[in-house]
């Protein structure tokens, strides 16, 4: 597993560095890929790729790891598929009724992207208005962590009693989970502005508004994205506690229809769906973060 | 032609009920296009009339004018450049766009200045920064940081700079550099500056009037004329005038210390 995952590793870097892959091929022939050194190319767009490379090779290594792992468990003790089934068996499922899966995959999916960017427009707005007026917030701020600390899946039957089994109620509760996180860091990015430059600002008679364009929301950034960072997984998890309460369709549906019906390839099908649609938003969110926050101190040292 | 006028201001604080007399009774006149050195010992309230002449901080009693306007309209009107001790620069903004901030806020009031990249890049150069007009604040060291702050003041087009130490956080040997920089920019730009500090030689260089001041309450104790002819960056190391005046200063704080 641990040679697998390095050849892996030297012959992307190749390709990175420009090298013909007619050396790599020969060299991968005669001693197994191994004997490309990296190093010894002082190329800056390599440095990268490999940098990226070291990072995410350990978490691959230890995916592929987990899975043989699960794989070899089931089929050494003979688990029962009711109980777990293989990795095999579930991407076989998955991938053979793929147009079954990606509509509901696509219905969470625009659930949680609607709650998401619905919550997150509520608490900027509310943010902004707190920021700007301790009183307020002072009235305001606990009412929300009121909504905050009442376990979501206590709220759920409610909406749909009131918003029906649509896309509307699921999209609420991942508004409402994504809204206190949101909240809490843009009024702490918006107040924590450096007194030095918000003095400076004063200086040149800035008014309110260039204060907050030019300095508060900029200065929020970092806090609004790592909010937003857990935000999205959230979103993903509020859809699904939405289509627990009641629904036609989504993912969060296919779960418990299949769990009740004792459809463990399913059940893990939709849960693997699941994780992925969290990865790839958690991803997304980071990586136009890196593009947004280049000149942050804490994205130079991320290697 | 006094421009900065200030007459019989006083300023108090209050902390946890306790009174702090800032300010007692200061009388100043500055005239346009002169160097004004601010010199005394801690929490004689330099800060605080520099901030009270740039409008940051009102006065309890008494009068400013900045050529007729109160500091309030002064300020809208963009007279400042300000120059704090840490380089208040936006740590999402390049050098060059941070230069360009104070052409950015308040448009009313700054119509007559417009942003000149060359005049920037110009003086990002005479402070030994031409190459870092794209890089961001973190790239730079701390004392690279306040040569910003100082040639954003100068590009700014405003014709009062008010400094409050903005060399303190620096070691002797870049202070020196620096203060070297600011006078040879300041011998062409010839903008009236209010520069605060504790450092008396690097009073004495920079200015053509030292204003000593006391503590508890905070008052003006002297006014010291500095006749050195300028160019000064070409002064000798151990001119004699110069250190006359020195030790003149020396002697006017240290009179007030015990
Ligand atoms: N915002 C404030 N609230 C209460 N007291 C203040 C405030 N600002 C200044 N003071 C007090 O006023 C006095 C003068 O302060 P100031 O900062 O002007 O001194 P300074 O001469 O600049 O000192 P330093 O050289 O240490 O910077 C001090 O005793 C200080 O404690
Ligand atoms: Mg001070």
């Amino acid at each position: 597993m641990g040679v697998a995952g390095k050849q892996n590793t030297s012959r992307l870097n190749a390709k990175g560095a420009g090298a013909t892959m007619m050396d790599i091929k020969l060299n991968a022939n005669r001693e197994s890929g191994i004997t490309f050194d990296p190093s010894s190319v002082p190329s800056k767009k390599f440095a990268k790729t490999r940098r990226a490379l070291s990072s995410s090779a350990p978490p691959t290594v230890a995916f592929i790891g987990f899975f043989l792992v699960w794989e070899a468990l089931v089929r050494l003790i003979g688990l029962n598929a009711l109980t777990l089934p293989a990795p095999s068996s579930v991407l076989s499922e998955l991938f053979g009724h793929l147009s079954f899966y990606l509509p509901h995959a696509w219905t969470t999916l625009y659930e949680a992207i609607g709650g998401f960017l619905l919550g997150s427009v509520l608490a900027l707005t509310g943010g902004i208005i707190m920021a700007h007026s301790r009183l307020i917030e002072r009235s305001l701020l606990p009412l929300a962590v009121l909504a905050n600390v009442t376990p979501i899946s206590a709220i759920a039957p409610l909406l749909m009693i009131w918003f029906g089994f649509g896309a509307l109620p699921k999209v609420l509760i991942a508004a409402i989970v994504t809204f206190f996180p949101m909240l809490v860091n843009s009024i702490t990015g918006f107040r924590s502005v450096d007194a030095n430059n918000y003095e400076y600002m004063k200086s040149l008679h800035a008014s309110k508004m260039e204060i907050f364009l030019k300095l508060r929301l900029p200065n929020s950034l970092p806090y609004l994205f790592s909010a937003a960072r857990t935000c999205v997984s959230l979103s993903v998890m509020g859809a699904v506690v939405g289509e627990w309460s009641g629904s036609t369709e989504g993912l969060g549906n296919l779960v418990m229809l299949s769990s009740n019906n004792m459809q463990m390839n399913q059940v893990f099908a939709s849960i693997l769906l699941l994780a992925l649609m969290g990865i790839i938003l958690t991803n997304l969110v980071r990586l136009v973060e890196r593009r947004v926050l280049s000149w942050h101190s804490s994205e130079q040292s991320k290697g | 032609m006094s421009v900065i006028l200030v007459e019989s201001l006083s300023k108090r604080f209050s902390r946890k009920g306790q009174w702090t007399e800032a300010l007692r009774n200061i009388n100043l006149e500055l005239d346009s296009g002169t160097f004004v050195s601010l010199i005394g010992p801690s929490g004689c309230g330099k800060s605080t009339l520099l901030r009270i002449i740039g409008g940051l901080e009102t006065a309890d009693a008494g009068k400013v004018s900045i050529g007729g306007m109160t500091p309030l309209e002064a300020q809208a009107s963009k007279v400042f450049g300000f120059v704090p001790q840490a380089p208040a620069l936006f740590p999402w903004r390049t050098i060059i766009e941070n230069m360009q901030l104070p052409q950015e806020v308040n448009r009313k009031g700054g119509a007559a200045y417009e942003s000149n990249r060359e005049d920037e890049t110009e003086l990002l150069r005479a402070v030994g920064l031409g190459d870092f007009t794209n890089a961001y604040p973190k790239e730079l060291s701390g004392g690279m940081q306040q040569r910003v702050g100082i040639a954003r003041a100068f590009a700014s087009g405003a014709p009062i700079l008010l400094m409050d130490e903005p060399f303190s956080a620096l070691d002797e040997i870049t202070r020196e550099k620096i203060s070297h920089q600011l006078m040879s920019i300041w011998e062409k730009h010839q903008k009236t500056v209010v520069f605060v500090t504790h450092n008396i030689r690097e009073a004495v260089f920079l200015s053509d009037k030292v204003v000593v001041m006391s503590s508890r309450p905070g008052r003006i104790t002297e006014i010291v004329d500095i006749n050195l002819p300028h160019p000064r960056t070409k002064m000798e190391e151990n001119d004699p005038i110069f250190h006359d005046y020195v030790h003149q200063i020396r002697a006017l704080l240290q009179e007030r210390w015990d």
